[in-house]
């Protein structure tokens, strides 16, 4: 009896290895990658309804308007554009031989219906400025403006402002973006899985991609998955083995692994992530601005980068990306670590060291609390911070939030320092994280100064052209700067990574991360 | 029978509204607020109260509640805040991939448990049966987490059996299958050892030896069956735990279903997903009772008198 089972047991696993060969595919250029992990979970492919987008959106939708790595702007279905010296209008000439994938043409009637589709959706903002679109010929329009919008570019190259099928988007109601989605992008949507898989075929009429693609279209490769996997170690496996072709991030710890597999390769591209951390103006002791400079310049962000991220990525010394040209202001706001000052600034302010390295005044001494959110990562920056204020005298007592929770907690406006991050490559991020009237969340400096204010609103709604509102801009960051209500910390940076085996980069990557740009000089080797 | 059957129907009325308020009451009184989550970097405040009004969270808690079950019991389970779209079809297309991975799970441990558990009662205290208990022992206190991960370095990188992860096809559901059957098996396996160990020592076994039936059929026509009773309850009970106990799996393999859908609605507070899939989940709870206790009772006239 046992033998016989043995028996079974080894048929049955012969036939079940026959079962497992692949079943060949019909595409020799054929393509899978992995979705970031922040963008797991996107619900649909309508990009004026979707509160949250993934990189595939962009693969089946062109913009009038393209972003380059540098973060300056290029034609893509708008081939030049022209901007009225008061800001009050602008004229975008169209490219001629654009279709839909439905063969619907693409021309100056698209634009005011598609416009139109923003009104009283969540994303109605990007194009609020807009007051109206004429119509000059069947390749121009002319936005008429309700006020200047220097940001307009910026909006027009955002993925939330890819440009559906008006036609199609009406007919689908509801299920557009999740069943179909018709766009003029270099891929057509095949099957959308929800959670799991989003598979594109390559769109055979494609010959309009932006000029900052060396391959004009149709794109190299003929088909193209990505997957969703929210599990690190799960995503880098599928690599290793085969399973996928490549990784939009790879988290700092998994890049040792990936570095002793021959066959993968890392290729790093500037992030838009800022760690900082904010202080709370108006809670004791940062109500002093000298004990609020004193903390940042107590913060050596080149030992953190060492330490907590291993040298990958770069510091930070003022709360934009070093991309955006807004962060370039005059070295003297830059923040930097300077202990000697910090010590000084603790003296002067009355804080006396005390026996035990803490800092005292008035029988007082000198602790805090330092909020972090649960996660690895900001659980080691937090600790290392600590390390760092005990250095000059101030004793932080870090607590940890659930992630989810933290922004609850930061509207209670009791925190006193925290550690966090954000990701934009705009400069009204300052607005954001630092305008009067969004004190505890966003604002978690609570920060509400009358000049920063104004500076804030000149920035926000008084500039007419693109140099003006950057000027502008920077006069607000380096106010801000000025008064400390944050320490900059780090810019990680985004770790792609790739199977050298299969997958052929173009030299340079262009575009602000890996997307339609770069997709359309990928290539699979055969 | 039927009586039987209705009054236990009838008893799941109160447990679901109870059930309903708390997962209601636990959403809501946790922090976290599921607009910080649809507010863009550049929206004005405006647009908050906006989305507020939309899905009703300017209300207070009883009048969002009463309106939630409203619909609930109309069929109607809301629109997904972040996700925006209908709830039920986001549930409907998770639903297949969760059923596929609890049933085939629970149709292996249901399987094997009962082999192991039979051969370790029959070699009570033999090695065999000592081999078993160690491996049950060792399956039960795995981690699937964990467990998934060697899984998938065994099978998948090293021996290149099976996908790493994924939904695609049925070989990619194998590893999952096991991940968390083996759990399950160790529970089923312990079960039936006990129960068989147990019906041994009953009277009616003794006279079946004294009629001189060979060992092994009074072992599988009869202390089996008796135990049974026993197993089945266990399984029916591992109906709602393998819908809920996938979470982790269906993270690791990067699977859809049910739980990838509530870890994900639950980071994004997202109300009204995570709402549907904790009274989807504990319904498969209390149906896998009522399945449990029919089954008892039609295998087992005693449990049926009992009751009326």
């Amino acid at each position: 009896m046992t033998i016989s089972f043995r028996k079974a047991v080894f048929a049955a696993g012969i036939s079940f290895a026959a079962l497992l060969q692949a079943a060949p595919s019909a595409f020799s250029q054929e393509m899978t990658i992995v979705l970031n992990t922040n963008e797991v979970g996107a619900q649909s492919y309508n990009p004026i309804k979707a509160p949250m987008l993934n990189t595939a959106t962009a693969m089946i939708y062109d913009r009038l308007v393209e972003q380059d790595a540098d973060l300056s702007f290029h034609p893509h279905l708008a081939e030049s554009w022209e901007e009225a010296p008061d800001g009050m209008s602008w004229v975008f000439h169209l490219r001629k031989d654009v279709k839909f994938h439905n063969g619907e043409p693409f021309n100056a009637a698209t634009i005011p219906v598609w416009l139109e589709l923003f009104k009283g959706s969540d994303n109605a903002y990007m194009a609020e400025a807009i007051d109206k679109v004429e119509i000059v010929d069947d390749h121009t329009v002319k936005f008429v403006m309700k006020q200047p919008d220097p940001n307009l570019l910026y909006n027009l190259s955002s993925v939330f402002m890819s440009v559906p099928e008006p036609k199609a988007y009406a007919a689908a109601g509801d299920k557009f973006g999740v069943t179909e989605a018709v766009g003029t992008g270099p891929f057509k949507l095949d099957t959308f899985n929800v959670g799991s898989e989003t598979v594109l075929v390559r769109n055979e009429d494609y010959k309009w991609a932006s000029p900052l693609s060396k391959n004009a279209g149709p794109a190299k490769i003929e088909k193209l998955t990505f997957r969703e996997i929210a599990e690190d170690s799960t995503a880098f496996l599928e690599l290793k083995t085969g399973g996928v072709d490549m990784l939009l991030s790879v988290p700092n710890d998994l890049l040792g692994e990936m570095k002793s597999e021959p066959k993968l390769a890392v290729l790093t591209m500037p992030g838009r992530e800022v760690a900082y951390m904010p202080m709370n103006v108006t809670a004791e002791p940062f109500t002093d601005i000298k004990v609020r400079e004193a903390a940042a310049k107590a913060i050596n962000q080149e030992e953190i980068l060492a330490a907590v991220y291993g040298g990958v990525g770069a510091v930070a010394d003022t709360f934009l990306i070093s991309a955006l040209p807004e962060s370039n202001v005059d070295p003297k706001y830059k923040i930097k670590f300077d202990p000697a000052r910090a010590n000084a600034l603790l003296d002067e302010a009355g804080w006396k060291m005390g026996a035990n390295g803490v800092r005292e005044k008035d029988g007082k001494p000198l602790k805090v609390s330092l909020w972090a959110q649960a996660d690895t990562s900001f659980k080691r920056l937090a600790e290392v911070v600590q390390g760092q204020l005990k250095a000059v005298g101030i004793d932080a007592e870090i607590t940890i939030f659930d992630s989810s929770a933290i922004r609850d907690q930061y509207k209670s406006g009791k925190q006193q320092l925290a550690v966090r991050s954000y990701e934009w490559d705009n400069a009204d991020i300052i607005d954001w994280f630092f305008g009067g009237d969004r004190l505890g969340y966003p604002n978690v400096s609570m920060y509400n100064d009358p000049k920063a204010e104004e500076l804030r609103t000149k920035a926000m709604k008084g500039s007419k052209t693109g140099e003006e509102r950057q000027a502008n801009f920077k006069a607000y960051h380096e106010y801000v700067l000025s008064q400390f209500p944050f320490a900059p910390i780090y810019q990680p940076v985004v770790n792609v990574g790739y199977n050298t085996e299969r997958i052929v980069l173009p030299e340079k990557i262009r575009g602000t991360q890996i997307g339609a740009v770069t997709m359309m000089d990928v290539e699979v080797k055969e | 029978m039927i009586g039987y059957a209705v009054r236990r129907l009838l008893m799941l009325v109160p447990v679901f509204l109870a059930v309903s308020v708390v997962i209601f009451l636990i959403l809501h009184l946790i922090p976290g607020d599921p607009i910080d989550n649809l507010i863009r970097i550049g929206s004005s405040p405006a647009q908050r109260e906006i989305i507020a009004q939309r899905y009703g969270l300017d209300r207070s808690l009883p009048e969002q509640y009463f309106i939630w079950l409203g619909n609930v019991l109309r069929g109607d389970l809301g629109t997904a805040i972040v996700g925006q779209r209908p709830v039920s079809t986001m549930i409907l297309q998770a639903l297949p991939y969760s059923l596929a991975l609890g049933g085939a799970a629970l149709l292996f441990s249901a399987s094997l448990g009962i082999l192991l558990g039979v051969i370790a009662a029959w070699k009570r205290d033999g090695w065999a049966d000592q081999l078993i208990m160690g491996g049950v022992l060792l399956g039960s206190t795995m981690p699937t987490f964990w467990l998934g991960l060697l899984m998938i370095l065994l099978f998948s990188v090293h021996l290149g059996w099976f996908p790493v992860s994924g939904a695609r096809n049925w070989q990619s559901l194998v590893l999952p299958v096991l991940t968390i059957g083996l759990a399950g098996t160790a529970l089923v396996a312990r079960v039936t050892r006990v129960a068989m160990i147990e019906a041994q020592q009953r009277d009616f076994v003794m006279l079946l030896h004294a009629k001189g039936l060979p060992r092994w059929r009074i072992h599988l026509g009869h202390v089996l069956r008796h135990a049974l009773t026993a197993v089945v309850t266990i399984l029916a009970l591992r109906i709602g735990w393998i819908l809920g106990g996938a979470v982790t799996v269906e993270v690791v393999f990067a699977r859809p279903g049910l739980g990838t859908l509530l870890i994900k609605a639950l980071n994004q507070h997202d109300y009204p997903v995570v709402q549907a899939s904790l009274l989807m989940l504990a319904m498969a709870v209390m149906l896998g009772t009522l399945l449990g206790d029919l089954i008892q009772a039609a295998l087992d006239p005693r449990v049926r008198t009992a009751m009326s």
